[in-house]
């Protein structure tokens, strides 16, 4: 890979995003049955938590384990906000998308600050979901407690139409994220993740940076975490809960490939895949993930897509190779 | 007007709850003082040891066995203790195997599954709460109420804890481990053998937490859907006590005990829980430097 240009980089970049984005456009007309595009719907969200997971923590090794509290804070904002003051959900978005950016940024600012160790900052988050959802069950006169809380009408009547409004913000974050990695900010996250001191005494400002991608991570969990709400209809905690989205994405990211463009939405599809081969067991989908966890972390770090990338590599079949092969 | 009687007899479950919490504090604590591993496991194998008892007592399906409940405990434990044993030979020797932070990672992210996998297949047969078949006698003095199960729970969680402290501080074992946590090149430079102390302290922990589970059933109920619950409470109390020194965790986890107790009786459990939580995030940012 190294000796490719920065031209041919970028247009495998730009291709593999475009690939997804045909096959995700495509798919819903070729399977019409719901249950599939449900799995389609759900694949696409997964994978842009992921996304924005690889940002915080692959990027810049901030193990946020309150991924399901920011996608709630987001979705619950977002849905009061509108319920009190008798607007569309869909302005006040914002609401919702700002707090969990001010909550990511303040923890990922003292969790720097204080130079957090990442058990540190995993438990903190931890113990911040556990309270998030304490917080939803207990004070249900605002959030509708367990029996949920129903979001007002988003005015779009079709799944299909939702699911490509979804699927494009989706192609959304990959460029974003493909962009934000390849800019002076992924320069730096490389640099503090290979050594923080070395990092630190070539100037780059480390609580700076870590904040940073504390922040865009938190904003793009509460976006979906939203997006996700208005597929749903009705918000409970347990639509948020540490085992719904955190378990989940954690495996997700791991198996596709942590640090890598296509890796959730790889890990999205083969998670999704087994859990629809388990739907008539469903008791059984825990204990499937609890082995899968075990097994992904002390076998297969690196994941699918580099797996892949290093097999295509090593018979020249590399995207990279054929694009300057054939220019 | 303070009622004073209603104060002592939650005070009295408070501190039987607190037992509970120090055990399994004590427990995260000493595996990740020791190897720098979050055993994120600790909750469940509290509940596979009181499954465990259930089975032998007579009060499952399962075994078909109906042994006096101290014997069943006891069972049990040395259920859990070589159940722990093949988790550390065979996980944990490949978490052993990364440093650094890819072994803080890797530790949490087994230790989480192998959390999950249980709950998951304990689920499968024992997803309602249960408790022991014992039959404990309810004290009046002075016009109080007192469970024995919450008596038998101080009791036995303070000889266990004590019994834990006379080992630290007094047996050779005890002081190789605390020699380990403290510096562990040294420690081996002294001939202290790490991975066989590893497997030692994870087994310890596992009684500890079995231990928890088997007081929590005969004073009141547990099921396979608490563990995680457990685990986190655990983790609370040793980030509270300073996860370095067995001695805090004990403190900090009787304190918690009470504060649990008592919120949970005057403001409900779900203010109660936010409380516990936000003690445990206050706690990582003003004690990071002991916890780090």
């Amino acid at each position: 890979m190294s000796q490719v240009s920065p031209r041919t980089d970028r247009i495998v970049r730009f291709s593999k995003i475009a690939l997804v984005a045909i096959i995700f456009a495509v798919l819903p007309l070729v399977a019409e049955s719901p249950l599939l595009r449900r799995l389609f719907f759900l694949i696409v969200v997964f994978a842009m938590f992921g996304l924005a997971l690889n940002v915080v923590f692959g990027h810049t090794d901030q193990l946020y384990l309150f991924v399901g509290a920011l996608a709630g804070v987001g979705g619950y904002t977002t849905a009061i906000a509108a319920d009190a003051l008798g607007v569309t959900p869909w302005i006040t978005i914002p609401a919702g998308v700002a707090l969990a950016g001010l909550i990511g940024g303040t923890v990922s600012y003292i969790a720097a600050r204080r130079r957090f160790t990442v058990i540190l900052i995993a438990v903190f988050t931890l113990t911040l979901e556990l309270a998030f959802n304490q917080f939803v069950v207990g004070f249900n006169d605002l959030t509708g407690g367990s029996t949920g809380f129903r979001i007002a009408d988003i005015g779009i009547e079709s799944d299909l139409v939702f699911y490509y409004l979804v699927a494009a913000v989706f192609v959304g974050f990959m460029l974003l994220y493909d962009r934000l990695i390849h800019s002076r900010y992924g320069v730096a996250f490389n640099a503090i993740r290979e050594d923080e001191l070395a990092a630190e005494s070539v100037g780059i400002e480390i609580v700076r940076y870590k904040t940073f991608a504390g922040v865009v991570a938190a904003m793009l969990i509460a976006l979906t975490g939203i997006l996700y709400g208005f597929y749903e209809g009705r918000l409970y905690p347990s639509i948020y809960s540490f085992n719904n989205i955190d378990v989940a994405i954690l495996i997700m990211l791991t198996l596709g490939g942590l640090r890598t463009l296509l890796g959730p939405v790889v890990g999205a599809t083969v998670i999704f895949a087994i859990e629809e081969q388990l739907a008539d067991t469903p008791e059984w989908r825990i204990v499937i993930f609890g082995v899968l966890l075990i097994v992904l972390f002390l076998y297969f770090r690196e994941g699918i897509v580099r797996k892949v990338g290093d097999f295509l590599e090593e018979r020249d079949l590399d995207p990279a190779t054929l694009v300057e092969n054939n220019t | 007007m303070v009622d004073v009687s209603a104060i002592a007899e939650i005070g009295i479950v408070g501190l039987s709850t607190g037992m509970r919490l120090a055990l399994l504090g004590a427990g995260i604590t000493l595996v990740f003082g020791l190897g720098e591993v979050l055993n994120l496991s600790q909750g469940i194998l509290a509940v596979l040891t009181a499954v465990i008892a259930l089975e032998f007592a007579g009060g499952g399906e399962l075994i078909g066995l109906a042994l006096p409940v101290p014997v069943a405990a006891l069972v049990a434990l040395l259920g859990i203790g070589l159940f722990s044993l093949a988790v550390d030979r065979g996980l944990l020797s490949s978490v052993y195997q990364s440093d650094g932070d890819e072994r803080i990672l890797v530790g949490i992210f087994v230790t989480l599954g192998i959390a999950l996998a249980l709950e998951g297949l304990l689920d499968l047969r024992y997803s309602y709460r249960f408790s022991l078949p014992v039959d404990l006698p309810t004290f009046r003095p002075a016009g109080l109420v007192v469970l024995g199960g919450d008596l038998l729970n101080i009791a036995l969680g303070g000889i266990i804890l004590a019994a834990l402290f006379l080992f630290l501080r007094r047996t050779y074992l005890g002081k190789a481990t605390r020699t380990l946590t403290q510096n562990e090149v040294g420690a081996e430079l002294c001939g202290v053998d790490t991975r066989k102390m590893r497997t030692l302290i994870f087994v310890l922990s596992a009684l500890l937490a079995g231990a928890a589970g088997l007081l929590q059933v005969t004073a009141t109920n547990i099921s396979p859907s608490v563990g995680f619950g457990l685990t986190t409470n655990g983790l609370i109390v040793a980030i509270v006590g300073g996860v370095r020194d067995v001695r805090g965790t004990v403190i900090a986890g009787i304190g918690l005990g009470f504060v649990v107790t008592f919120s949970n009786y005057y403001i409900g459990s779900s203010v109660a829980l936010i409380i516990l939580f936000l003690t445990a995030t206050v706690a990582i940012i003003f004690r990071q430097e002991d916890l780090a």
